[in-house]
């Protein structure tokens, strides 16, 4: 608060007060002068006060109205990043153009197994976050296995971890008409090898978004 | 001593006088047999008939008898001449002339043909060389293009004459090949010739099964990005889906009327075995319970089907009335056993049972007994197939490197390749002889 507007105010506060004040004055007797400079004093104290609430209260104001903005600006930025993710798979012997995202991460499963692990489980957790977010969003998830293994078995080894997968995005908030699920057994393996390494990859959940 | 004189007499009279035994050549079902030596001569072109036909018909035909498993053929090549030069039907006379490499049957034919014509002519004459008299003798008529129709014919008619029962020479196995884009379905004669590749829908295609019929194969496909259930005409027209229950419809198997398949569904979130009209339509589910069900195949009299359950904990062969009652279980020995097919002859069933991290063929008596083993190579092999008479039986094996349809007799002998692919071929389903 500037001197000069302190001034202003002390100056227009004596001027309500003359001519408020003025046929008190015939009657009674007139009140010493330091009195009514406290007065004064204390008027231009509080309004300083009231002044200087107010200004801060605009001042929070401003502050909330530019965290609200700068949020805003980093959800369209995340939404451009899932957005600028997004890469289209057209299979030609595959009805339907699907998306991939690496922020929809794999999970994987033990072998001749289909819970889903803690750390999968949290990586699920990852992954329903993200779609909380899009809620228009609709996923598949796909159920692999590992080449080891009779080829009709592990397709029903598959259908229960898609659906291992699935229920637990359910467990978490994701409606199920958001999620289809789908079996392809040992028939798509990501790495071809014939190790632990490429097995252990390939007993996976893969997500695929369907629409966005 | 009068006394032994009559016994004396009574002994020879009974000996010359009692039948005679027909002579068995081969008992197909012992656990081994030795091949029958069979002596296969040039075979005679008539007339104008051009030089390269009965060089092929011999070819087919020394292929086929040797496919069959039950034949050891001595080529007219090893022989000496004349007898090397000799072709077509020989006189009586000179039967014993054939017997001098050791064979015990002689084939002989031959063939007629002038370019241009209809019609190609086929004879052939199946003679024993031991007892030195005429077995059968038969002609066929038909275009050219059916020539190794005619030939299988033969081969059929000689694995008949000398096992009781015909060969499999004109039947056709279908399986799944790999390609770049995933797996199509192609269909192989039974000698590996004629390999035609019927599906080109560049999606993922498995688990082919022929109808009874022999006219269509049914299969699973992911074209709508779904595991749906497919059929297809032997001839690759008429590609339509019959079902499309989300989730699994997988594994199809015809019974034997077929009226209806047996396959693995996926509509409750797992895997269960369902029972469809063969058009796709009411579907009906047999298991029950939270185990993982796959492989449906059925009995020859449609009463009973064979599948893999992992009730248990771990996967293993059971069986169940048609309706899905009295379900018992067939497997206890191995953590890993999958892939029933119910041999035609109802008595058997193969499967495929994990040993060491391997996978190798089995069958099994259908109450439980007679575990035996067929297969033991380092690789392994899987997906095993009966033959329609149940003599033999097609599995993938990757013992040569890349998956491939091998065939073996039904006893686990004379295991050999079906086609020249270097591999990728899978789950073979094996066809009744189209007519």
């Amino acid at each position: 608060m500037s001197k000069k507007g302190l001034i202003v105010i002390v100056l227009v506060l004596c001027a309500g007060l003359v001519f408020a004040g003025c046929p008190k004055k015939t009657v009674v007797k007139e009140e010493p002068s330091a009195r009514k400079a406290e007065e004064a004093l204390a008027e231009r104290e509080r309004a300083a006060k009231l002044e200087a609430e107010k200004q801060a209260r605009e001042k929070e104001a401003k502050e909330k109205e530019l965290a609200r903005i700068r949020e805003e600006e980093a959800q369209k930025a995340k939404e451009k990043e899932f957005e600028r993710s997004l890469v289209a798979k057209r299979e030609p012997g595959i009805a339907g153009e699907v998306f991939e995202s690496k922020l929809l991460k794999d999970i994987h499963f033990d072998f001749d197994k289909y819970d889903i692990r803690p750390g999968d489980a949290e990586i699920l957790k990852e992954n329903a976050a993200l779609l909380m977010k899009y809620p228009k969003v609709k996923i598949q998830v796909e159920g692999h296995c590992d080449e080891r293994g009779t080829n009709e078995y592990n397709l029903a080894l598959g259908e229960r971890r898609a659906n291992s997968a699935k229920g637990y995005l359910i467990s978490l908030g994701i409606s199920s008409d958001r999620i289809s699920t789908i079996s392809y057994g040992e028939e798509r393996p990501l790495d071809p090898g014939h190790n632990e390494d490429a097995w252990a990859k390939n007993r996976r959940g893969h997500f695929v978004i369907l629409s966005k | 001593m009068r006394k032994y004189f009559s016994l004396l007499f009574f002994l020879l009279f009974w000996l010359v006088l009692a039948p005679a035994e027909a002579r068995v050549y081969l008992d197909i079902n012992a656990p081994a047999f030795v091949q029958i030596p069979i002596v296969l001569p040039k075979w005679k072109g008539m007339n104008t008939t051009p030089p390269g036909l009965p060089i092929k018909v011999h070819e087919i035909l020394a292929n086929d008898l040797t496919l069959s498993g039950f034949f050891k053929v001595i080529d007219f090549s090893r022989l000496p001449s004349p007898l090397k030069e000799k072709a077509g039907i020989p006189t009586d006379g000179s039967l014993i002339e054939w017997a001098s490499e050791g064979g015990e049957i002689l084939l002989v034919g031959e063939t007629a043909w002038k370019p241009g014509d209809p019609t190609l002519r086929l004879k052939f004459h199946l003679f024993d060389l031991v007892e030195r008299k005429h077995l059968v003798g038969k002609q066929y008529e038909a275009s050219p293009q059916a020539l190794r129709k005619m030939v299988h014919r033969i081969a059929d008619e000689v694995v008949l004459q000398l096992t009781g029962e015909k060969g499999v020479h004109n039947t056709k196995i279908a399986f799944a090949s790999v390609q770049a884009t995933g797996k199509e379905i192609s269909i192989s004669d039974f000698d590996g010739a004629e390999v035609k590749q019927i599906t080109r829908n560049q999606s993922i295609n498995l688990f082919p099964a022929w109808s009874p019929d022999g006219k269509k194969i049914a299969f699973t496909s992911y074209l709508r990005r779904n595991p749906d259930l497919y059929l297809i005409d032997a001839d690759g027209q008429n590609f339509h889906r019959l079902t499309s229950h989300l989730g699994l419809n997988a594994a199809p198997a015809w019974s034997p009327d077929g009226k209806r398949m047996a396959l693995m569904m996926g509509m409750g979130g797992k895997s269960d075995i369902y029972v469809i009209d063969a058009n796709g339509d009411n579907p009906k589910k047999l298991t029950t319970g939270h185990g993982n069900e796959a492989s449906p195949t059925w009995s020859p009299d449609g009463k009973q089907i064979a599948f893999v359950s992992d009730r248990s904990g771990s996967p293993q062969i059971y069986i169940m009335e048609a309706d899905g009652s009295n379900v018992r279980r067939l497997t206890f020995e191995g953590s890993y056993n999958t892939q029933p097919s119910w041999s035609p002859k109802g008595n058997r069933i193969a499967f495929c049972g994990r040993v060491e991290g391997r996978h190798d063929i089995f069958t099994i008596g259908v109450d439980g007994s007679g575990l035996q083993r067929l297969t033991s190579d380092p690789g392994s092999n899987e997906s095993p197939c009966w033959s329609p008479d149940g003599r033999y039986l097609a599995f993938s094996s990757n013992r040569l490197g890349g998956s491939k349809i091998f065939i073996m007799n039904a006893n686990g002998f004379n295991q050999r390749p079906l086609t020249s692919a270097k591999g990728g071929e899978s789950s073979p389903t094996w066809s009744r002889a189209s007519e």
